[in-house]
């Protein structure tokens, strides 16, 4: 078996390769019935593994006992880059102003954007219609930490965590924040059916 | 003690005499059957529980069926009955046949086969019931522990055994590997089930945070290598050249693979706890033995493949060469994708994915499976001397597995290079793309169905071997005399005269199994000790100096809540260091913070989100609703209820004992925190109940279990935001 695999190549090599092969195909021990041949390592093979060892060995001395950087330092690198990014971000764009916010009152199209956000975001401790629920109420004059518009988007963007009401500034959009602060003020005076009791302290406008 | 030896052989020694005796197939008969029994079991819990991911209704709200209770046992079954089964029945068969010789003692090969399967039985009943130590692929608790120790003992004595009483001089290679597994797997068992027993079926383990998820995964990445991998490529030694007629290809490639397997397999463990808080140097090892065991392990493949030079035209005709070949194939798909998962930025993407989910499956279905598949059709003719019933129906069940597999492996590459792209999408004005895990999940539940329909498929295809094989061996003949077979038995070669034993050395150490099984040893504790001792000696300090409050009463035993409904499942608790991660779930994970967790709770998979710096993140109510229902508080969430923790009872009186072992672990608890423990926890629930009643909760909420997982949960990164922890 095998020989007839190399029918192509001229006679000299054939019959070296004839007899490496017949040495290849003896059969060295038997059990059971199951013959051993004795082929030689595929090169392939062998080499391949040879690569990987060096490989091993480079990538060890590189990194545990040269100078590669370590997983924690790379994050740090990585986190410092980003950072700086947001930091320059930050400065060109101030936040609104309570004049900016209010004004947004009077954009349908931005109320409707803030109720969407609201929905997905908000329902599940502010209630559906913002009565309240695991979180207080936004539609009465009672406000827990101020009932001003900039006082609000500050309580979103960082929220109160001591209190489960998540920060926001590192999820949402800023622009999609004023939406739902407009919102959420739009909410004033709705009187929705089963309203959480006041909390805080009333604001008068 | 079979031997049915004619004559006298104490007078002549030396003299070879021709000795008759049978061959103990009952035995294997017995473990093939069970093989074919807890494969259906493990197949059909698999399908349940990829169902359940796919549409959280199908877990009932019954605890003993819910996810995280129902996977462990899906694991266990594969792993330890359906593929453990199968091993025994191709040990006991080949062993006696290359070795011409009876199993030492039938009664040892019956007490292995009856522990076993009790074993099996005993899991198959506590898993369910929330009986776990927590820990992947060593879940069962102490007294199952022990048996499955004392019953390996058993084994391994039977086979040492009959070792010493072969009538052939030489030790084949399907030997080797079935050496190296019964010494590797006792080592991994043992060292890895060191616990203290809080009451019968509780305890936990000696090891804590680091020093446990290494020890953890040195057992768990080598469970698989010499569960799953040593064994069956014993087995495929002994039965493809077997169901082949030819010989094979290379007897030096089976020395080489076979050395450098044992010896690089031992060390790839940390592989698991890449970006953890394991130390670098470590993890770095398990990546580098990874990648220099791709050679290796494909050794055994192009041997096996090599060996069908020439028959590949049979592979067409012959339904147990095809499963070879496709097994062959997709081992040597999965043990290049191992070593590519282990390269740390390609591990970054896929870890806590569905991509491991499917590397695991190539490996357990392709592998595994066929191998299983093609042994048992060889093998149940030759047992029961007859035919295969149907070869058609085995060409039916090869391609509908064939496809189940693909489906399978397919879908789950694809959900979880999905998911690890969308966890790490960040948009040009820095924030999360997906910054709710839900949407990561949403996006991935197709091919949650799909992979369901590929098990589907895989399972519908065991039936079809399963009825194949009783229409099998019902038209079997009922003979029952076992053949009679005879052999020369072995003169003894003194060690003066070690020469006769061969003219290479390794083939003399081929002639010398204790000498290579003491050899095989040695190279599997090389890298067990480079890699474990210095992380055990270098971590002492951190909880030494540790100004760390351990967890109260409550939280512990809300913490065994969370163990025992197998949370750690599906949420890690380890997060790494990589810059989308941070910002999804706050500051990267440190080694201090899980000092006192024993178990490690860092999980492997991430189906829900890590839980790390869960504390303080939401209300207490904010659970409360969520357990009960977490579709209210997370739309489209496939998590299941836990409806039983609203009406099941904390039972208190409990708690004392737990710290008191804890204490004994090292966890630094003082006598006042013992002697105070149920009274201190009865407060702690009492004010976390009080704050949920004064938000609408009914009274009652005071002694039901949630109120203690609240407690666990709600100190999940506590110590890092209060900065105990730097």
């Amino acid at each position: 078996m095998g020989s007839n695999d190399h029918k192509n190549l001229d006679n000299e090599d054939k019959q070296k390769i004839d007899q490496k092969t017949n040495k290849e195909n003896q059969v060295l021990h038997t059990y059971d019935g199951i013959g051993e041949l004795d082929h030689s390592l595929p090169a392939w093979w062998i080499n391949g593994f040879y690569l990987n060892i060096i490989f091993a060995l480079g990538y060890f001395f590189y990194y545990i006992m040269g100078d590669g950087p370590s997983l924690l330092k790379e994050y740090q690198k990585e986190k410092n880059e980003y950072e700086y990014a947001q930091a320059l971000k930050k400065d060109s764009s101030k936040g609104a102003s309570e004049e900016e916010l209010r004004a947004f009152l009077k954009e349908p199209s931005r109320i409707q954007a803030g109720l969407q956000i609201f929905q997905t975001r908000c329902v599940v401790c502010h209630g559906a219609q913002g009565q309240g629920g695991i979180g207080p109420n936004l539609t009465d004059d009672y406000w827990i930490h101020g009932g001003k518009m900039t006082e609000i988007l500050a309580v979103v963007v960082n929220g109160v965590p001591e209190k489960g009401m998540a920060p926001w500034g590192g999820i949402l959009k800023l622009d999609e924040i004023y939406s739902v602060v407009t919102f959420i003020k739009s909410l004033r005076g709705t009187h929705p059916p089963n309203p959480k009791e006041p909390q805080g302290l009333l604001v008068k406008e | 003690m079979s031997l049915e030896s004619s004559e006298s052989s104490k007078d002549q020694p030396l003299k070879p005499q021709l000795e008759n005796f049978s061959y103990d197939d009952a035995i294997v008969k017995k473990f093939l059957i069970m093989t074919l029994v807890w494969g259906a079991v493990a197949l059909l819990v698999g399908v349940v529980i990829a169902v359940q991911l796919a549409d959280w209704r199908f877990n009932f709200g019954l605890p003993w069926i819910t996810f995280g209770r129902l996977r462990p046992l899906h694991t266990n079954a594969a792993i330890f009955a359906f593929a453990g089964n199968a091993i025994f029945a191709g040990i006991y068969y080949s062993t006696q046949r290359l070795l011409k010789t009876r199993m030492a003692s039938d009664l040892l090969s019956q007490i292995h086969f009856w522990g076993w399967q009790a074993i099996i039985v005993a899991a198959a009943l506590t898993l369910p019931l929330g009986y776990t130590v927590g820990k992947e692929y060593a879940e069962l608790e102490l007294p199952i522990k022990l048996a499955i120790t004392v019953v390996w003992v058993v084994f391994a004595v039977n086979y040492f055994k009959t070792l010493l009483q072969r009538r052939e001089r030489h030790i084949y290679v399907a030997i080797w590997f079935y050496i190296a597994t019964i010494i590797t797997v006792a080592l991994l068992h043992v060292i890895n089930s060191i616990n203290l027993p809080v009451s019968f079926w509780k305890s936990y383990p000696v090891y804590a945070g680091v020093q446990d998820a290494l020890v953890q995964w040195w057992y768990g990445h080598n469970a698989v290598a010499f569960f799953l991998t040593t064994p069956f490529l014993g087995l495929m030694y002994y039965f493809l050249p077997k169901a082949a007629g030819l010989p094979v290809y290379s007897y030096r490639l089976s020395i080489v693979h076979f050395w450098s397997l044992v010896f690089i397999y031992i060390w790839a463990g940390p592989h698991h706890l890449l970006y953890s808080t394991l130390p670098e140097w470590a993890q770095t090892l398990g990546m580098i033995f990874s990648v220099m065991l791709w050679a290796p392990s494909w050794g055994g493949m192009v041997n096996g493949l090599l060996t069908l030079r020439g028959a590949w035209h049979r592979v067409r005709t012959e339904p147990i060469l095809k499963f070879f070949v496709a097994g062959l194939t997709f081992y040597g798909m999965a043990t290049f994708e191992g070593p590519l998962l282990s390269v740390k930025s390609v591990s970054a993407i896929a870890h806590y994915t569905d991509w491991i989910i499917a590397h695991v499956h190539g490996g357990t279905l392709g592998w595994n499976g066929f191998l299983i598949f093609a042994m048992i059709y060889w093998l149940v003719p030759k047992l029961w001397k007859t035919e295969l019933y149907s070869v058609k129906l085995a060409h039916v069940h090869f391609w509908t597995a064939f496809l189940g597999t693909l489906i399978y492996t397919v879908s789950m590459w694809t959900a979880g290079i999905t998911q690890g792209l969308m966890w790490r999408a960040v948009d040009p004005s820095g924030h999360l793309v997906y910054p709710d895990f839900i949407e990561t999940v949403i996006k991935i539940i197709p091919l949650y169905f799909l992979r369901a329909i590929g098990g589907f498929l895989y399972l519908g295809s065991f039936f079809l071997m399963l009825y194949n094989i009783v229409k099998t061996i019902a038209k079997a003949p009922k003979t029952k005399a076992p053949d009679v077979v005879s052999a020369y038995r072995l003169t003894p070669v003194a060690l003066s005269n070690l020469s006769q034993l061969g003219d290479r050395p390794h083939r003399i150490l081929e002639g010398l199994p204790a000498v290579f099984s003491v050899l095989t040893l040695i190279a599997v504790i090389v890298g067990t000790v480079i890699e474990l001792i210095p992380v055990f000696l270098g971590n002492q300090h951190v909880a030494a100096s540790s100004s760390l409050k351990p967890y109260t009463g409550l939280e512990l035993h809300g913490r065994d809540i969370y163990v025992r409904e197998g949370c750690y499942v599906c949420h890690s608790q380890m997060i790494r260091p990589i810059l989308s991660e941070t910002m999804r779930y706050g500051e990267y994970s440190r080694e201090q913070e899980s000092i006192y967790d024993h178990p490690f709770q860092w999980g492997s998979k991430r189906i829900g989100p890590d839980l790390a710096r869960l504390g303080g993140k939401y209300p207490d109510l904010w659970h409360y609703r969520h357990m009960l229902d977490p579709r209210e508080v997370t739309p489209g969430s496939l998590m299941p209820a836990y409806p039983w923790l609203y009406r099941d009872k904390t039972d208190f009186r409990a708690i004392p004992k737990k710290l008191k072992v804890m204490k004994s672990l090292g966890v630094p608890y003082t006598e006042m925190d013992l002697a105070q423990a149920e009274a201190d926890a009865l407060s702690h629930a009492k004010k976390i109940a009080d704050r949920l009643i004064s938000q609408g909760v009914p009274a009652t909420v005071q002694n039901q279990e949630i109120i203690a997982l609240i407690a666990y949960l709600q100190r999940l990164g506590e110590d890092f935001k209060k900065g105990l922890i730097q």
